[in-house]
C-alpha cells in the first residue's frame, strides 16, 4: 500500500492537472524513477485528475471538503442560536457586533460595485486600450491617473478591486497605486458631503481635494523611484485569458465572483476590526487635545486609521469633534480614506502580505504630512 | 475553501443582503438611502453565485474541467470570513445602537460647525401648539438660533432616556453613512417628575420647553428643557437620525 502510495505522489509531481501540493518526500523520491514514472503514469492522471475521486486513488483517506465543514458550522450555529445570542448581551459587545454588521453592510455595495467594474475592465478593455488612456512617461501618467479617481464614486471597498485589475491588465503599477489612493478622496460625492459638513469653510474642501490628490501622487512617484515589481503578489499580474464575443462574459462573471470572494473575507477581517477599536477607543482621548496642535494631528491620524469610517462619513464626524483645531480635524479626512485597518485588510487580501506592510505605513506618513501643508496652505495656517 | 462551497456561501450572504433590505432590519445599521445599494448589491450576488454554480454544474456533467481548476493555487481559507456577517444577521441581528453608545460618548453635544449654519438664521417653527422637531434640529435651533425661534414655544422631541452623571438626558444617535459613525445628540430633563425616573434606553415622545439660557459652552451645548407631558413609546423602526 506504501509503495503504491508513493508512486502515485511521484505521479503528481509530474502531472499538470493535480490540484494538490507535491508530497515533499515523494519529490525527492522522483528525482531517479521520474522518466519512466511520468511515462507509465500520465495515461492515469488525464483531465480528470481534478475529481474528488482522485484523493482515494492515491491511497489517502478522503478530505472533509469545505462543503462539509461548512454545512457543520451552519447546523452548530442554529443549534446554538439561543446561548449565541445571550452572549451577546453585554453592552460592550453589543455595540460591537451592531458596527460590525454595519460596516460590512455599509460597504458590501460598494465592494460589489468594485467588483464588478474589476470584471468588465477584465472583459472588455484590452491591456493596449488601457495603455493608450495614460501618458506614457511614469511622471506624468500617476497625476493624471490620480485625478480620474474623481470619477470612481463611492467608498475605498470600489477601488481596491479596480486597482488590482488595472494592474493585471497592465497599467503601470504607480499609476494604479495613485488612483487606489485618489479614488476614495476626491470624488464629487466625497467634497460635497465636506462641503456639508463644514458650512462656511470652503477651505476644508480645498484643502481635503489638494492634500488627498498630493498623497496619492506623491504615492506613486514614490513606487515608481522605489517601488519593486515582486513586492506586489504575483497572482495580481495574471491577466484574464483574452476572449471574444460571448466567452468575454464568463470572463466578466468568473473575474467578478471570484475577485468578490477573495475581497470579501478581508473586507469583514476589516470591519471586525474597526468594530472591536470602535468601542476600545475611549471618547477620553479626543477630549484634552485641544491645545496640542501636534499631538491633535497624530492623534487624529491614528484614529484615522483605528475607526476605518466610510470616506462620505469620515467629514461629519469630523465636524462634530469642535473641542479641535480644523488642522488635525483635515489630516483625519485626508489620512482616513488613504489607510485604515479595513483598507489594510482589503490590500494585504488582494495585493500580498509583503506590499500592505510597506505601503500602508508609508502611506500614513505621506498623508499626514500632505494633510498638514495643505491645510496649512489652504486654511491660512494652524486654525 | 472550494469553488462549490464559495457559491453557496455567496448565495448565503446575497440572501442577507436582500433579506435586511427587503425588512426593515436595514435600518438598525445604515441610513435609508442605503436601502437600493443593499438589494442591487445582494441580487448581484446572488446571481454571480448562481450563474457560477449552474455553469459548473452543466461542465461537471460534460466532463470538462472547471474553470480555475487549472491552476495550483492554493485555495484561501479567507473567504470564510464571508460567514460571520451571515450569521450574525440571520440568526442574531444585533439592534440598533441605543443608550449604551450614549453612556460611552463624551458628555455634551458635539454641534460646533455640524448644525449650525454660519448665518445663524433659521426658518420659523411650524405652526401648531406642539410641532414635531427632530433632536437635532431642536439642539441647533438652541445653540445657534440668534432669532430665538424656540422661546417660548412648546415642542415635540422624541428619543430614549439615558442616565448619566447624576442627570437625565433624552438622546438620539444620529447617523451618516452607518451606525459606526453614529453620534450622540443629547437634551437635559429638568423638572420632568416621573420621566426622569424610567430607566435608560426607555424610548419617550414628549412635549417640552427650552429653559432659556441653556445650550451654552458652559455645559457642552447641552439645552435643558422642562417636561410638560411625556408619553412612553415602542422604539421606532428609524431609530437613528440622519
Amino acid at each position: 500500500m506504501t509503495a503504491v502510495a508513493s508512486t502515485t505522489g511521484t505521479a503528481d509531481n509530474t502531472s499538470p492537472d493535480s490540484p494538490t501540493v507535491a508530497d515533499p518526500v515523494a519529490g525527492t523520491a522522483a528525482a531517479n524513477s521520474a522518466t519512466d514514472n511520468s511515462a507509465t503514469d500520465n495515461s492515469a492522471t488525464g483531465p480528470n485528475s481534478a475529481s474528488p475521486n482522485s484523493a482515494t486513488d492515491r491511497g489517502r483517506r478522503p478530505r472533509l471538503t469545505s462543503l462539509q465543514v461548512f454545512s457543520a458550522v451552519l447546523i452548530a450555529a442554529l443549534l446554538f442560536q439561543r446561548p449565541l445570542a445571550q452572549a451577546l448581551d453585554g453592552s460592550t459587545v453589543r455595540i460591537a457586533a451592531t458596527v460590525f454588521v454595519a460596516v460590512c453592510v455599509q460597504a458590501l455595495p460598494f465592494l460589489v460595485l468594485g467588483v464588478v467594474l474589476s470584471g468588465l475592465i477584465a472583459a472588455f478593455v484590452s491591456p493596449a486600450a488601457l495603455g493608450r488612456l495614460l501618458p506614457r512617461r511614469p511622471a506624468l501618467a500617476v497625476p493624471v491617473a490620480g485625478l480620474a479617481g474623481a470619477v470612481l464614486p463611492g467608498c475605498e471597498c470600489a477601488s481596491v478591486p479596480v486597482a488590482r485589475r488595472l494592474i493585471g491588465q497592465g497599467l503601470p503599477d504607480s499609476a494604479a497605486l495613485a488612483f487606489l489612493l485618489a479614488a476614495p478622496a476626491i470624488n464629487p460625492v466625497v467634497l460635497v458631503a465636506t462641503a456639508v459638513a463644514f458650512p462656511g469653510e470652503p477651505g476644508m474642501v480645498v484643502a481635503r481635494f489638494t492634500g488627498s490628490l498630493a498623497t496619492a501622487v506623491v504615492m506613486g512617484w514614490l513606487w515608481a523611484r522605489f517601488g519593486r515589481p515582486e513586492w506586489i503578489a504575483e497572482r495580481v499580474r495574471r491577466r484574464a485569458h483574452p476572449a471574444s464575443g460571448g466567452a468575454r462574459w464568463w470572463v466578466f462573471l468568473e473575474t467578478a465572483r471570484h475577485d468578490l470572494v477573495a475581497a470579501g473575507g478581508f473586507l469583514v477581517l476589516g470591519g471586525l476590526t474597526s468594530a472591536v477599536l470602535n468601542v476600545a477607543v475611549p471618547a477620553s482621548w479626543v477630549e484634552g487635545l485641544a491645545g496640542h496642535l501636534v499631538l491633535g494631528i497624530v492623534v487624529m491620524a491614528l484614529l484615522a486609521v483605528l475607526l476605518a469610517l466610510c470616506s462620505e462619513a469620515d467629514a461629519f464626524v469630523a465636524a462634530s469633534l469642535g473641542s479641535l483645531p480644523l488642522l488635525p480635524r483635515l489630516v483625519f479626512l485626508v489620512v482616513g480614506p488613504a489607510v485604515d485597518v479595513k483598507l489594510f485588510a482589503l490590500q494585504s487580501g488582494t495585493f500580498g502580505r509583503g506590499f500592505a506592510i510597506r505601503f500602508a505605513p508609508t502611506t500614513l506618513v505621506v498623508a499626514t504630512v500632505c494633510g498638514t501643508v495643505a491645510g496649512l496652505l489652504a486654511l491660512g495656517g494652524a486654525r | 475553501m472550494r469553488r462549490d462551497t464559495q457559491n453557496v456561501l455567496l448565495v448565503l450572504l446575497g440572501g442577507a443582503l436582500i433579506k435586511i433590505s427587503a425588512t426593515e432590519l436595514y435600518l438598525r445599521y445604515v441610513k435609508p438611502a442605503n436601502k437600493w445599494y443593499l438589494l442591487t448589491a445582494g441580487v448581484v450576488i446572488l446571481a454571480l453565485a448562481a450563474t457560477s454554480l449552474l455553469r459548473d454544474a452543466w461542465l461537471a456533467r460534460g466532463g470538462r474541467p472547471m474553470p480555475g481548476h487549472h491552476s495550483h493555487d492554493h485555495e484561501p481559507h479567507s473567504p470564510w470570513l464571508l460567514l460571520l456577517p451571515v450569521l450574525a444577521i440571520f440568526l442574531v441581528a444585533p439592534p440598533a445602537l441605543g443608550a449604551d453608545s450614549v453612556q460611552r460618548a463624551a458628555a455634551g453635544n458635539s454641534v460646533a460647525g455640524a448644525a449650525g449654519p454660519s448665518s445663524g438664521e433659521f426658518a420659523p417653527l411650524p405652526a401648531g401648539a406642539a410641532p414635531e422637531l427632530r433632536l437635532s434640529d431642536f439642539v441647533a435651533r438652541a445653540v445657534w438660533d440668534r432669532a430665538g425661534s424656540l422661546a417660548g414655544r412648546d415642542v415635540t422631541l422624541t428619543g430614549f432616556v439615558v442616565h448619566r452623571g447624576g442627570a437625565a438626558e433624552l438622546a438620539r444617535l444620529v447617523i451618516t453613512c452607518c451606525a459606526a459613525d453614529a453620534r450622540p445628540m443629547v437634551v437635559r430633563l429638568t423638572d420632568g417628575g416621573a420621566a426622569r425616573d424610567l430607566p435608560s434606553g426607555t424610548w419617550l415622545r414628549l412635549r417640552a420647553r427650552l429653559l432659556p439660557g441653556s445650550a451654552t459652552v458652559a455645559d457642552g451645548y447641552t439645552p435643558s428643557v422642562q417636561v410638560l407631558d411625556a408619553e412612553p413609546i415602542p422604539e421606532p423602526v428609524e431609530a437613528y437620525e440622519y
